[in-house]
């Protein structure tokens, strides 16, 4: 044999190989097609049923083994085209036929069954998210149907992402009073906190001192002034020669001065605060509390709201 | 005098041995199953046809040193310039003779011997995030037992690739040159015109091979024992 013949031979064979091998596996067929442009590529429009509610349904449960990382059984439901293009064991979606399609028979099987997706260990699909893919597949496995075009799909439930916690920016936001408020801290144990982990924010609660804290104390807190939302000074021996500081703090939002001698004076004082939402007082006569009523701070009297 | 034909035998000669030509099947029917069972699920299966194919590549490579002459890499492996040499003078009608690997075969042997090694070592770290985690994957975090995973697979489409060059090359010697290399990878031997005239071929003890399997065997039951005793967790 000559070796042009040869060689001509042997890519008949391979040509045929491959042909043999995209007709076995349709998914590699598709992979090619599409490849070489042979085939478009499905994509489904960002408004659709299937990109609205389905794609994150597959995001959240199928594509940590069926995405661009990893490919169980050669398939990927990380895109439309891949949905569609199916696996190892041929398409996984049949449209217009749910209960043909293993997308949703294999989300259907008990978690007992070895073909049950997820598998065991795996948070299953719940009824809602499971009745989605239902219809969708019955919808005919649409990329462009429009969310309201399929009737009956369970509410969207949309996850609340909680932001990420930066300690070195809460860090930052405290650094420049952090001094100050260890050394407060130290003076006055279990009276001043932030306000949270992710805050650079004050809290003050001076009530368990109750008479042993007054008004040079709250005066000792000057420098915190602009940092404190909340101060909480009931059963102190804090006088109405504090209304003056607790007037100056600018963040101040909840104030609560239940079982002290603190008069209308203060109330007056505290008229002009711009942040107050919530004033808790022993003593004021209702003239004097109306304009921070009709502001919107809501004002307690006579009773303890802690 | 008889007037009936006489056929005359071409006297062969004895160049591959026993432990090379073993490798050489045992490969061929390991590659077929690890492909096979994993195709399939079997993962047991796919495992110990895995361990069974490291073992062996592990033996090869002590062979090609202190193994028979047309085994050894000192035999087969040669400067790419000479690779090159040895093409051109190929496609040109000029071909050399070699009892053993020719330099582009050679060539082919380090290459597939290096992916099968690579692909045997990828198993060991990988997992099917299922069912299946492969012996040494809890010595590496989940991201890169994950992306030796995919490796894994990857490097099983370079030898289906090796694969297909090696069966066209064995086929172009076949029917194109008439030197049946797969007859001499089962026999062992060649015509002797296919095989230099001052061709020194020597082979290596059956003892060495024994020896040097119970090494490979012995280092790869000591690391099974390490292994699944948890010592290196």
């Amino acid at each position: 044999m000559s070796a042009p013949a040869y060689f001509g031979g042997v890519t008949v064979v391979t040509a045929l190989g491959i042909a043999a091998a995209m007709f076995l596996r349709p998914a590699f067929g598709h992979t090619v097609l599409q490849w070489i442009g042979l085939e478009s590529i499905p994509q489904a429009a960002p408004s659709s049923f299937y990109t609205v509610r389905v794609a994150p349904l597959l995001e959240a449960h199928c594509t940590s083994c069926h995405g661009a990382e990893r490919q169980k059984a050669e398939l990927r439901l990380d895109s439309f085209a891949a949905v569609l293009r199916g696996g190892k064991h041929g398409a996984v979606v049949m449209p217009g036929a749910a209960r043909d399609s293993s997308l949703f028979t294999r989300i259907t099987l008990p978690v007992t069954d070895d073909r049950a997706m997820p598998p065991s260990g795996k948070t299953p699909l719940n009824k809602d998210e499971i009745t989605v893919i239902r219809l969708w597949l019955a919808a005919g496995a649409s990329g462009t149907l429009p969310v309201k075009a399929i009737k009956g799909a369970p509410a969207l439930v949309v996850p609340v992402k909680m932001p990420e916690l930066d300690l070195a920016a809460v860090r930052r936001q405290r650094a420049p009073l952090a001094h100050e408020v260890s050394r407060l801290q130290r003076r006055f144990p279990g009276v001043i906190h932030y306000d949270s982990r992710s805050s650079a924010d004050i809290e003050v609660d001076a009530s368990l001192k109750g008479a042993a804290f007054g008004d040079d104390d709250l005066d000792a807190l000057v420098p915190l002034r602009d940092r404190i939302v909340s101060a909480n000074l009931s059963g102190t021996a804090v006088t109405d020669a504090s209304a003056p500081l607790l007037a100056s703090m600018k963040a101040l939002r909840v104030l609560r001065l239940m079982n002290t001698k603190t008069t209308d004076a203060t109330v007056q004082a505290l008229a002009s605060s711009k942040t107050l939402k919530v004033l808790a007082v022993a003593k004021a006569t209702p003239g004097t509390l109306a304009p921070l009523r009709q502001r919107g701070v809501r004002v307690y009297e006579d009773l303890d709201v802690r | 005098m008889s007037d009936s034909p006489v056929t005359r035998e071409i006297p062969h000669v004895r160049v591959w041995d026993a432990p090379t030509r073993l490798f050489h099947w045992a490969v061929v029917i390991l590659i077929f199953i690890s492909w096979l069972s994993a195709d399939q699920g079997l993962m047991t299966i796919h495992l110990c046809s895995g361990l069974t194919l490291l073992a062996l590549l592990l033996f090869r490579i002590g062979w090609g040193i202190v193994g028979s002459a047309t085994a050894r890499f000192s035999d087969f492996l040669h400067p790419p310039r000479k690779v090159v040499a040895y093409l051109r003078g190929l496609a040109g009608g000029d071909r050399q003779l070699y009892a053993g690997h020719n330099p582009a075969g050679g060539l082919m042997v380090v290459a597939m011997i290096a992916v099968l090694l690579a692909q045997a070592m990828t198993g060991l770290f990988s997992n099917d995030g299922l069912h299946f985690t492969g012996p040494l994957a809890l010595l590496v975090s989940d991201d890169a037992s994950t992306w030796l995973t995919t490796l894994h697979a990857t490097i099983f489409n370079v030898i289906l690739l090796f694969v297909w060059c090696h069966v066209v090359a064995v086929g172009f010697y076949v029917f194109v040159k008439g030197d049946n290399l797969v007859k001499a990878m089962f026999t062992g031997h060649k015509p002797y015109t296919h095989v230099p005239a001052d061709a020194q071929v020597f082979f290596a003890r059956s003892y060495v091979a024994f020896l040097l399997l119970l090494l490979v065997l012995t280092i790869g039951g000591v690391g099974w024992f390490i292994i699944q005793g948890g010592f290196l967790l």
